[in-house]
């Protein structure tokens, strides 16, 4: 229906502003009945509206049915409205089932209204783009998190409380390392970008926010929905195709003030060490690491040759003597501790509601010097200027401090060797190179002397949005939404000479950094609702908006500091200080319009343009509309229904729409040289080489989804839940290219090229499995969801197959990992011996490839096996990091004001890559640092899996293999009890609302083949990493309101 | 609207543009990075494991790579891989200053030095990429557009752009680096009339050979000889004085990779060409002072020093080098010059110290006492005599005595050249710059041009290396060498002598037909290995795979085996 053409020139915006207002038009022309609709008779009524235990209600909305006639309930549950005759009141309000009673020919003045709680919230208003929607109403694929879920799982930020709990929600710590302070990764149906990122758009309370996810405080969160399909993110056009996260504050309500407050302290604690060797088991390992580099040299394990030789350094002889075994990984770890306190107060009247609050968190690892602690003040104010006009603010204002971000001690700790003592004589830190670790081991205690190592990380920022609504005339709304967003970020670290940080590189080094940004956004609405011969209801928004992103930043690096107090504050007192900036602005221009049309509640389409322009795309690809539509059947409304009582409620929904991406970095298009610094003699240059090229053709990337949906509600809601099923394909893949070395253009270029295709499912299913009647009774309810998403590269630049330099193959994964086929280890056999000089492969002397890793000689040149293992023929995509299902549950019981929740999922079927395995530094088989504790081939033993040590080796053949595990795996997210306090006592105490809790966050991983394997937890984000480990915590809590 | 149009704009202010590389201040720029590359070559790890390891010279360290010296490497070896990559990133940089310096304003002499440096420097990029892989791709024009295709140019058209660089750079050059107001580290015409020689020589033993190279190289070698006193260029006479610290500038040198104790305009400060994000930087240190610098901190009296050096140990000399092409001590000084055979005690630490045990080995000195330490702070602590010693003249010895017997991956004779003891740390790389041509080796490329025309000549320039290394000790007639003594072998074995570690051999080798015969000969462990093959490097994967549109990249041109 409304459809613009592509605006592929720049300037073209002449028809681009004509479409947007004929679309105006258009809506006002469908108005017209509605505002010419006439007054008639009315009557009085007044009520007053409670719950089902009798406490008034607040803020209940009470509507005309079929009219924007309408009022709210004040804090004693009164409301007073006028109505023409004959009318039927809808009595709404959030998390309460709707009720509807008809109104005579006369006066009313005392109608009692008892609503219902609805637990499962079946038409409970919620949180698109650009305004909200009954449940009932939404014809897109949306989820929605309640407080309560996010409430259930007390954590350091936002993306980690919802983890688990939606469907097609892909959250997952990003390198599987504790550090506070550190943020997930969140997917939304997969991965669709190669290049660009995948990220979803968060937006707060309307306003896109371009902060870290731990700037919001969770306790502030009211809701948070997730917008999947093509129809419900096409509103946000060229930023919606990673999918939508709205995140709604909380704000005050009609109601007298409302004191609450939360905290809760807990601690963690190392999930488990890693596993290294021991003192014996190292010493062995040096011992074979050195026999099999130098055949011949010695006569075995027991060669007295071994303790005076320099194989093993002079102190690590007195450890083999003294039988010492030091567990450097014990002397670095602590117990963490987490701290949250929420105080807020909010109410208000018919004219200004409020809400203030103020929050504090901390937590520190389990590693000395890593911690996150952040405050924030939020405050909203909403006024009621006259009968036409009401602004509101509402501001969230973060400190926060977060240190240690980079500190990683594993690189010592776990390579460091047993046989060492991290003490000198006298008692003191050793601080220099742990012995018999090739003087590059530093001792990681040394990092731990107060000021030895600094790095903090300061943010403060505020992001405040204004609006001002203006009731126009019957159903006629502008608003003007307004919002700000301002950080610094400044980052400091300080490294004194003495430490692991500066190993092999002297002298003490700072660097510090300061960045602003600055980002704005401004939206003018029109919104328009009319409800026409009482069956038609229409709605119309129109957008007109400019969001602008900026950020400044400057820093300077320096060495061999004066003093070190001084840390990064002052570069004057040090050498060889280099300086560095940055300035990026980015700006895109949108119009949107979007109708909502529903025939008697059962019928609804929704029909959504979004033009968009950005700055950061080529001259003449600025501009991309994305158009959308969906429709939706509440099929259990047809009369036909009525007789299947079992059939609560059954709603089908159908969408199609398209979505861009352009989330690259400003001036791609621009090319771009690099500075290098050289001398001639004592005269210094900066020189500067090309490294980007120009790129006149970068337009938008866009992904078009298809999305089919059934909602469904059986035996009176006690089972509810949808199935999606939805194909997305994403064109003028933003890829950044390897260009060949020839060029001579060392960077990718970032082009349009290729293709993706996602296509999955997704369940959700709650269940009343229990309901009980009163507080004493026991109850049992559970949510589950289940979902699936297969991406595939479907088209890569120029027509070929396979990229191998970037790791894409046609009609495979968009993550696979490529690489030999592992067949195990070389074994000391004629046969093998026979297998390996056929390969071309040494098999005497220390080249030897006996006890190393076999891999497969699959093809050669001619598709055939060649004898030759190689690069080009012989590697093959040996796994995908994409699972094949994942899925939440959370099962909540109540008894006696008790309550326990559970919190489980589960990532299944997907291929992990462990860099503590391959690839990292503690599985070198070198003998000259300490090694991951496996059991590896000796002449002796014909291990069949895990390679041979060897000194002359940095690292084994091949190693690359031995970091590919399953990672599927199982694990309880959280179990929380808590304990509501009688509501009589509570009463007695003067509050409203008496909760303690503890939960258990993490206690399980009840499946893992990795863990299995010896490794920790295979739960994170690309390749899982060696980085302070996993960690466990309970905490315990406190939630009242009075 | 239009107001909000301009939003749309992109106007940056924090990052170059290529379109800055057309205007003078840009073109200084461009040249100044062509310069500066040259450090991802001379003085960085790459060049020097693919130069000088694996040859008849040195074999790997204990910390070595033993995939170039064993030759197991294959065509994702990030060694080949990184000098591949950083060659064709500054020949594009110099590219874009031959073809940018035109649309300048800038006085036309000062246009013409800028051209002319920056072919000096292209030639010098191309004929390393010649010699190490033979057909390579030529691209003589600046490349600002991506492309996914590239082809395998003959190595005949290779050379051809190499010499004509090369005279062009000549033509316009100032005449020598003792020339008025020529700064350390720029190109000369001196320097290019080398290169040219030694491009000359290199492709006549090449596949692409031509009938007047090796006279074509014998004169242009033979022109810089006749004309040193004018360029202000001579021998020095003392060879341990080319290679000290702080004399790079002498008038032996005619042409350095300038490095700097300015850190800050020196290189990333660790071992290697650093990269962020997976990119490399280009920025590159000189570490050659870390190569050959053995386990001498593992032994008693021991610890790591700046004077002594951080143990990278990524070769040792093989026994043939030290014992045979060295053989000669007494009149040629260059073996002590070339190599520590000593280290004194430096551990501040009583305890680090051995003590005699009872009862004392037979032959112990006069004045040891059991229970005793054999020798304190200052004194001895490693000796290597550099010939045989009986085990029980070892027992007897105060400090750790080390016959070339007992020489092993860990420590061995320990070359010098690049030693630099004013590192801002032990550990810190170099920051002096690294001497890429000196004029020995202009008379070494006359006398091995001159033997192969059969010109009586070579004895001259031959001896006239060898009668300075008799200084000031020897007997510098007792050094000449006269017609009959000369063979290809023989000069290769003088280039040892005077050049080992000097980031050439492997070329030497190559170039002379001899690897495959030396390496077996002098390399044992890598002579079981090497093959055919290997003498060519292989294309780096990362070049194959990345050459996705038009003729496949590959290596089957001359060694199918590559593949």
């Amino acid at each position: 229906m409304l459809h613009f053409p592509h605006q592929k020139r720049y300037g073209n915006t002449f028809f681009k502003n004509s479409a947007f207002i004929a679309v105006c038009l258009l809506c006002f022309s469908i108005m017209l009945p509605a505002i010419l609709h006439a007054q008639e008779k009315t009557v009085t009524v007044k009520g007053t509206v409670k719950n089902e235990t009798g406490e008034p209600l607040s803020g209940v909305s009470v509507i005309v049915k079929g009219t924007t006639i309408g009022s709210t309930t004040k804090a004693d549950g009164v409301f007073q409205i006028t109505v023409p005759v004959n009318s039927t009141l809808s009595i709404t309000m959030v998390g309460f089932v709707n009720k509807e009673i008809k109104i005579g020919s006369v006066d009313q003045s005392d109608l009692g209204i008892s609503l219902s709680s609805d637990k499962l919230e079946m038409d409970k208003v919620i949180v698109v783009g650009y305004g909200t929607r009954r449940k009932s109403d939404i014809t897109g694929s949306i989820v929605s998190i309640s407080e309560q879920s996010i409430k259930d799982i007390p954590s350091s930020n936002l993306a980690t409380a919802i983890q688990g709990q939606g469907a097609g929600i892909d959250i997952q710590r990003s390198g599987a390392n504790s550090k506070p302070g550190a943020t997930p990764n969140i997917l939304i149906r997969g991965s669709r970008s190669l290049g660009a990122s995948n990220d979803p758009l968060i937006v707060v309370d309307g306003i896109p926010f371009n902060g870290s996810i731990n700037d919001l405080n969770q306790d502030d969160v009211a809701s948070v929905e997730v917008l999947k399909d093509g129809s419900s993110t096409a509103i946000y056009g060229s930023r919606g195709a990673n999918g939508v996260i709205l995140i709604s504050t909380k704000r005050g309500k009609t109601a007298k003030p409302v004191f609450t407050y939360s905290g809760y302290v807990g601690t963690s604690k190392l999930t488990k060490e890693f596993p290294v060797m021991n003192a014996a088991e190292f010493t062995d390992l040096k011992k074979w690491a050195n026999i099999i580099a130098n055949p011949g040299k010695y006569t075995g394990l027991d060669d007295p040759l071994f303790l005076t030789n320099g194989v093993f350094d002079p102190a690590e002889v007195e450890g083999i003597k003294n039988g010492r075994n030091t567990d450097w990984q014990s002397l670095i770890y602590k117990t963490g501790m987490i701290t949250d306190h929420q105080l807020g107060v909010s109410g208000g009247n018919d004219q200004t509601q409020y809400a203030i609050s103020g929050g504090y968190f901390n937590q520190t690892g389990i590693y000395y010097g890593q911690s996150f602690e952040r405050s924030t003040v939020k405050l909203s104010v909403d006024q009621q200027l006259g009968k036409i006009f009401k602004v509101g603010l509402n501001s969230l204002n973060t400190y926060s401090v977060r240190k240690g971000e980079s500190a990683n001690p594993m690189a010592q700790a776990l390579r460091a060797s047993p046989l060492a003592s991290p003490y000198d004589s006298a008692g003191n830190i050793l601080n220099t190179y742990v012995p018999g670790s090739a003087n590059q081991v530093w001792n990681p205690l040394a990092d731990l002397i107060p000021g030895a190592a600094v790095e903090n990380r300061k943010r403060l920022g505020t992001f405040t949005t204004l609006y001002l609504e203006a009731n126009l005339f019957k159903g006629l709304k502008y608003r003007l939404n307004a919002g700000a967003e301002i950080r610094s970020d400044v980052y400091g670290n300080f490294y004194s000479d003495k430490t692991s940080f500066r190993v092999n590189q002297g002298g003490s080094a700072s660097s510090n950094r300061n960045e602003v940004s600055n980002n704005y956004t401004l939206e003018n609405l029109l919104i328009y609702d009319a409800t026409i011969a009482q069956k038609h209801k229409l709605n119309f928004t129109g957008l007109y908006s400019l969001q602008e992103v900026s950020s400044k930043s400057n820093q300077f690096d320096n060495t061999n500091i004066l003093a070190d107090y001084l840390a990064y504050f002052n570069p004057t007192y040090g050498s060889n200080l280099k300086g560095s900036g940055s300035s990026s602005k980015a700006d895109i221009l949108s119009y949107m319009g979007r109708v909502n049309y529903s025939f008697n509640d059962r019928y609804l389409l929704t029909l959504t343009i979004r033009a968009d322009g950005s700055s950061r795309l080529a001259e003449g690809n600025k501009w991309h509309s994305f158009p959308s539509a969906a429709f939706a059947w509440n099929v259990s409304r047809e009369n036909f229904m009525q007789t299947i009582p079992a059939i609560s409620n059954l709603k089908l929904r159908a969408s199609y729409g398209s979505v861009g991406q352009q989330s690259i970095k400003a001036f791609q298009t621009l090319g771009q040289l690099s500075g290098l610094v050289y001398n001639y003699g004592s005269n210094m240059v900066t020189g500067a080489y090309l490294t980007s090229t120009i790129n006149n053709t970068l337009t938008w990337e866009y992904t078009k989804t298809a999305n089919l949906g059934i909602d469904f509600g059986l035996l009176g809601n006690r089972i509810t839940g949808s199935v999606e099923v939805y194909k997305a394909f994403t064109n003028s893949l933003l890829l950044p290219q390897t260009l060949p070395p020839t060029s001579g253009i060392p960077n990718p270029i970032v082009t349009n090229v290729g293709k993706t295709e996602n296509r999955g499912i997704e369940v959700h299913i709650s269940t009343t499995n229990i309901q009980a009647q009163t507080r004493n009774d026991f109850s049992w309810t559970s949510d589950f969801n289940f979902f699936l998403n297969r991406g595939k590269v479907t088209q890569l630049a120029g027509g070929v197959t396979k990229d191998v330099a970037n790791g894409w193959f046609v009609g495979q994964p968009l993550d696979v990992y490529y690489d030999y086929k592992r067949q195990g280890i070389w074994q000391n056999t004629a046969e093998d011996t026979a297998a390996a000089k056929a390969l071309g492969l040494s098999v005497s002397g220390t080249s030897s490839v006996i006890g190393t890793i076999r891999v497969a000689d699959l093809s050669g040149p001619d598709g055939k096996p060649d004898s030759k293992i190689d690069a080009t023929n012989d590697r093959i995509i040996v796994g995908t990091s994409q699972p094949k299902w994942e899925g939440g549950t959370t099962q909540r019981f109540g008894f006696r004001g008790f309550d326990l929740t559970v919190v489980a999922f589960a990532r299944w079927g997907y291929t992990m890559n462990s860099s503590l395995y391959g690839g990292g530094f503690v599985n070198t088989y070198q003998g000259t640092y300490n090694n991951i504790k496996t059991h590896y081939w000796t002449p002796e033993n014909h291990e069949p899996w895990n390679p041979k040590a060897n000194s002359a080796a940095t690292n084994p053949l091949n190693r690359s293999v031995m970091s590919y595990f399953d990672g599927s795996f199982l694990k309880i997210r959280s179990i929380s009890l808590g304990y509501n306090l009688d509501p009589s006592l509570v009463k007695r105490i003067g509050a409203k609302n008496f909760r303690v809790y503890a939960t258990a966050a993490d206690p399980f991983i009840l499946f893992s083949p990795y863990r299995k394997a010896g490794g920790i937890d295979p739960e994170g984000s690309g390749t899982v990493g060696v980085d302070t480990p996993p960690t466990w915590s309970m905490i315990f809590g406190i939630n009242m309101s009075f | 609207m239009s107001g909000c149009n301009k939003k749309l704009k992109e106007e940056p202010n924090s990052i170059l543009v290529p379109a800055f590389f057309q205007t003078s201040q840009g073109l200084q720029a461009g040249l100044d990075a062509a310069y500066a590359g040259m450090r991802n070559f001379w003085g960085a790890q790459e060049l020097f494991t693919a130069t000088v390891i694996g040859t008849d010279e040195f074999q790997r360290g204990v910390d070595g790579n033993s995939d170039i010296n064993l030759y197991s490497y294959t065509s994702t070896h990030s060694t080949t891989t990184t000098l591949w990559k950083a060659a064709y990133v500054f020949i594009n940089t110099c590219n874009g200053v031959i073809d940018y310096a035109d649309k300048t304003d800038l006085p036309a002499a000062t246009k013409n030095t800028i051209v002319a440096e920056a072919k000096f420097l292209r030639a010098n990029y191309y004929f390393i990429l010649v010699q190490f892989w033979g057909d390579v791709t030529l691209n003589l024009h600046f490349q600002s557009e991506a492309t996914t295709a590239a082809k395998r140019d003959p190595m005949g058209d290779v050379y051809d752009a190499i010499i004509q660089d090369l005279k062009d750079a000549i033509a316009v050059l100032p005449a020598s680096p003792k020339s008025n107001g020529v700064l350390s580290g720029k190109a000369t015409a001196v320097a290019a009339k080398h290169v040219l020689a030694k491009v000359y020589l290199t492709r006549a033993g090449s596949a692409v050979k031509k009938a007047d190279d090796y006279q074509n190289a014998y004169n242009t070698a033979v022109d810089i000889i006749n004309n040193k006193a004018t360029l202000g260029l001579n021998l020095l006479p003392d060879f341990s004085k080319v290679f000290a610290e702080g004399n790079e500038d002498n008038e032996e040198v005619l042409w350095t990779v300038q490095h700097t104790a300015n850190l800050a305009y020196n290189g990333p400060n660790n071992s290697g060409i650093s990269s962020s994000n997976g990119i490399s930087t280009y920025s590159a240190d000189n570490v050659l002072n870390h190569m050959w610098v053995g386990q001498y901190e593992k032994r008693p009296g021991m610890i790591r020093s700046t004077a002594y050096g951080r143990p990278y140990i990524r070769c040792i000399p093989t026994r043939w080098l030290t014992d045979t092409a060295f053989k000669e001590r007494v009149n040629d000084t260059r073996y002590s010059k070339t190599f520590q055979t000593v280290w004194y005690a430096n551990n501040p630490d009583p305890k680090g110290y051995p003590v005699w045990t009872s009862p004392l080995p037979a032959g112990a000195p006069a004045d040891a006492v059991v229970g005793q330490p054999k020798f304190k702070l200052g004194d001895t602590a490693i000796y290597m005599p550099g010939v045989d010693k009986t085990k029980a003249q070892i027992a007897a010895s105060r400090y750790l005595l080390i016959p070339p017997g007992n020489y092993d991956n860990t420590l061995s004779a320990t070359m010098v050249k690049y030693f630099d003891t004013k590192r801002a740390d032990l550990n810190s790389p170099s920051v002096r710059p690294v001497i890429a041509f000196r004029l020995a080796e202009t008379y070494l490329v006359a006398a091995e041009s001159a033997y192969m025309l059969g010109l009586p000549d070579a004895v001259k320039y031959i001896n006239a290396v060898r009668e300075r290394a008799a200084y000031p000790t020897g007997n510098a007639t007792a050094m000449d060498v006269t017609a009959s003594d000369l063979s290809l072998d023989f000069i290769l074995d003088e280039r040892t002598r005077e050049l080992c570690g000097e980031n050439v051999r492997w070329w030497d080798l190559v170039r002379t037909g001899k690897l495959l015969q030396r390496v077996r000969m002098h390399n044992k462990e890598a002579a079981a290995n090497i093959i055919e093959k290997h003498v060519l490097r292989p294309i780096p994967q990362a070049q194959i795979d990345a050459t996705t549109t038009g003729d496949p990249y590959n290596n089957s041109l001359y060694f199918p085996l590559w593949n």
